[in-house]
């Protein structure tokens, strides 16, 4: 009380020091544009609901990572974020332009074209299961987690070619962006509004993506068992190799797309390309990674679930049809110093080789694998309400 | 009186619930496996062309499940200490083509001396009896990769690879064992002095060209029968073989 008088003019002098030191210490922290200020969200309440994944019941576990536990709020938020456009540098693209619901969320192309019009040079992958991929993502295994993955599409020059940054700015002066971000989230400020956590939130909508359960296969598996015909039961033995108590041979498919998911998630050489030496690949695939040579030409065994839906096949797109697909592995594919030896083993030994050959399939058993493949078919999967565009 | 009776008691079951983790209330420490594959007394090389009877053989993968794990005649008996344990030696994104050495370290081992180990090879029937769909994820019975639906069991291991019958450098023939169903689990016992204390472990070795010498001679590969194990059930015939052969192609450090 008693300083007033004296301390007054001091007291502004001060008050202006520190003002000036504050803004100059907040315009250099901001890293984000710093003509906006940032907006308070505290006022939204942060009540996050725990989110359970419908799986069925006959299906693993789902890891989820410890650092992104799943939430209503959270898997909202991915969902509208990967359908949304606000993503790409022009606004024209979204996640789900490569990656749509009727494709069992694949773009039905060959390979992927970005919004510049450049093709890229791989085929969109389909991303139903890919909540069950425990080995790495990508055909060549690139990315660890969907959390890393999610990140990479909108900075790639033929793909999104954005910047985070840029993101950022946008989803901050959005009308409704904070606020999710905050529900979700619980972050006090759109400062708060980061990458990792839109990644954060696209993978948790992504590991929504699980089949119904409602495809003829799971059906059978279920106990329905008249659920496949005798065709597309002699397909199935034929796939998981159980045929030879009724005198079918082994297609040996499911040694790499086995389990409920019908993929391996490892990475094969499955004999698309003949070449000389591991040099030779044109697209070296896990070995561009690895950098082991013996590596070059390997691919991640995609899930086959939905195959039907999801042609053309192949990291590069290159067959347009599952009967391609099955007379590439009936002929026994391509030689290369490290195509999987499962892959020349299709079909019976053939009497009198030495060193032994195998038959290939005959008509019948490659139709009967075609049938079995379109028991795949999960519709329930991809008109499922939930995982569709909300806007 | 009464009131000391109670602390007294409140104690006993504190010291109780303190030591409960562990049978033994002695001193636990973590103990080390650690599984190796080797060819010919010589680390795993992937794509490697070895010498196998008159032909080459090149090896790509190597996986197997460990069970059953027991420290054998300690001071309190034998102890399990672990029941199930997967050991890829060839995982996808290896650095090179070595196989890698797995090391697993199994916490809380009662201290001690023990006379040996027993290991399971593959997985017991207890656990054959369930699916991945019955294990958390990230147990090492939640792979999928690892089960055969067909066969409703799982995959107790696969070695794979390509023979070379003339040796002109160009495969001409798989080599893929992939063993399992009840019938050929096995359990082999290692007797040898086994300290379990502070930073103790133990290696095992498989050697895979010691498990291909069946009873002194060469698993035949130019007979086709012999590349592949079968997938009919009733017919384990090779998967027999090889685990019969799995003890003696272990070396137990
Ligand atoms: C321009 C088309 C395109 C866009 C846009 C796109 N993707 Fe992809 N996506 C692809 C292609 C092509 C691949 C395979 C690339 C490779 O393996 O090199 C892929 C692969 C993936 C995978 C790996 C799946 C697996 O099983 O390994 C995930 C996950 C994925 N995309 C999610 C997304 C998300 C999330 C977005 C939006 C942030 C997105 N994608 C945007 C084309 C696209
Ligand atoms: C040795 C392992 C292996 C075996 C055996 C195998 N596949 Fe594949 N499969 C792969 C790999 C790896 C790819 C991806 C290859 C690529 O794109 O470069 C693939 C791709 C496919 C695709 C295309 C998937 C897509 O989304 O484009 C289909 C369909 C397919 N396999 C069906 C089968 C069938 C049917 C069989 C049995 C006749 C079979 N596979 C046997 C490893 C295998």
């Amino acid at each position: 009380m008693k300083g007033i008088a004296i301390a007054f003019p001091w007291r502004i002098s001060t008050l202006m020091f520190f003002t000036g030191i504050a803004l100059v210490w907040l315009s250099c922290k901001k890293d984000d544009p710093p003509e906006d200020g940032e907006q308070d969200l505290t006022h939204i309440p942060y009540a996050p609901q725990a989110y359970t994944i419908v799986k069925p019941a006959h299906f693993p576990q789902i890891q989820i990572p410890a650092d992104n536990p799943m939430t209503v709020e959270g898997v909202q938020l991915g969902r509208r974020l990967f359908y949304d456009p606000i993503l790409s540098a022009d606004s024209t693209q979204s996640c789900s332009s490569c990656h749509l619901p009727q494709g069992s969320f694949t773009d039905n192309l060959a390979v992927s074209t970005g919004i510049d019009g450049i093709a890229g040079r791989r085929s969109a992958m389909s991303l139903q299961n890919v909540a069950y991929a425990t080995n790495r993502l990508f055909w060549d295994g690139r990315s660890p987690t969907l959390e890393d993955q999610a990140l990479l599409p909108v900075e790639d020059p033929i793909e999104m070619h954005n910047t985070w940054p840029n993101v950022i700015e946008k989803l901050k002066k959005h009308p409704d962006y904070p606020a999710r971000f905050r529900k979700a989230f619980g972050i006090n400020t759109t400062k708060g509004i980061t990458r990792e956590l839109a990644a954060k939130a696209i993978a948790q909508f992504e590991r929504t993506l699980v089949s119904s359960g409602k495809s003829k296969f799971d059906r059978y598996l279920q106990g329905e068992l008249d659920a496949l015909d005798d065709e597309e039961l002699d397909g199935k033995l034929l796939f998981f190799d159980e045929g030879q108590v009724v005198g079918l041979p082994d297609a040996q498919c499911f040694h790499c797309h086995g389990g409920l998911t019908l993929t391996g998630n490892q990475y094969f050489n499955n004999g698309l390309d003949s070449v000389g030496t591991l040099d030779e690949f044109v697209d070296k695939g896990l070995g561009e990674v690895t950098g082991n040579p013996f590596d070059n030409g390997k691919f991640r065994a995609p899930t086959l679930r939905n195959i039907a839906l999801t042609a053309p096949y192949m990291h590069d797109g290159r067959f347009q049809t599952l009967e391609e697909v099955i007379e590439h592995y009936s002929s026994h594919g391509k030689p290369a110093p490290n195509r999987d030896p499962l892959i020349p083993t299709v079909g019976f030994p053939i009497p009198g080789t030495n060193p032994v050959k195998y038959s290939g399939l005959t008509t019948y058993q490659k139709q009967a694998l075609l049938k079995f493949l379109h028991t795949l078919t999960d519709t329930d999967f991809v008109n499922n309400p939930d995982i569709q565009n909300p806007f | 009186m009464k009131f000391s009776l109670a602390g007294g008691l409140l104690i006993a079951i504190l010291a109780f619930i303190g030591c409960k983790d562990n049978t033994d209330s002695g001193p636990t420490s973590t103990f080390t496996i650690t599984f190796k594959a080797l060819y010919d007394g010589q680390p795993l090389e992937k794509f490697k062309a070895y010498d196998y009877d008159t032909y080459k053989v090149q090896l790509t993968r190597f996986n197997t499940y460990m069970s059953n794990i027991t420290l054998l005649g300690g001071t309190s008996g034998d102890v399990k200490i672990s029941d199930i344990e997967w050991v890829n030696f060839t995982p996808d994104l290896a650095p090179d083509n070595f196989a890698v050495p797995v090391p697993i370290a199994i916490a809380n081992v009662p201290d001690g001396d023990y006379t040996g180990i027993r290991l399971g090879y593959g997985v017991p029937p207890n656990l054959n009896a369930q699916q991945p769909k019955d294990f958390p994820a990230g147990h090492p019975l939640s792979n999928e990769n690892e089960y055969w639906l067909g066969w409703k069991s799982y995959i107790f291991n696969k070695i794979e690879g390509q023979v070379d019958l003339n040796s002109n450098g160009q495969a001409d023939g798989a080599l893929i064992y992939h063993c399992g169903s009840d019938a050929v689990f096995r359990e082999y016992t290692f007797n040898l002095p086994v300290k379990v204390e502070p930073g103790a472990g133990i290696t095992v070795e498989f050697d895979l060209k010691t498990l291909f010498v069946l009873n002194g001679t060469w698993l035949d590969l130019n007979n086709a029968y012999n590349q592949i194990t079968s997938n009919d059930v009733n017919d384990v015939v090779i998967a027999n073989e090889l685990m019969d052969n799995f003890g003696n192609a272990t070396t137990v450090k």
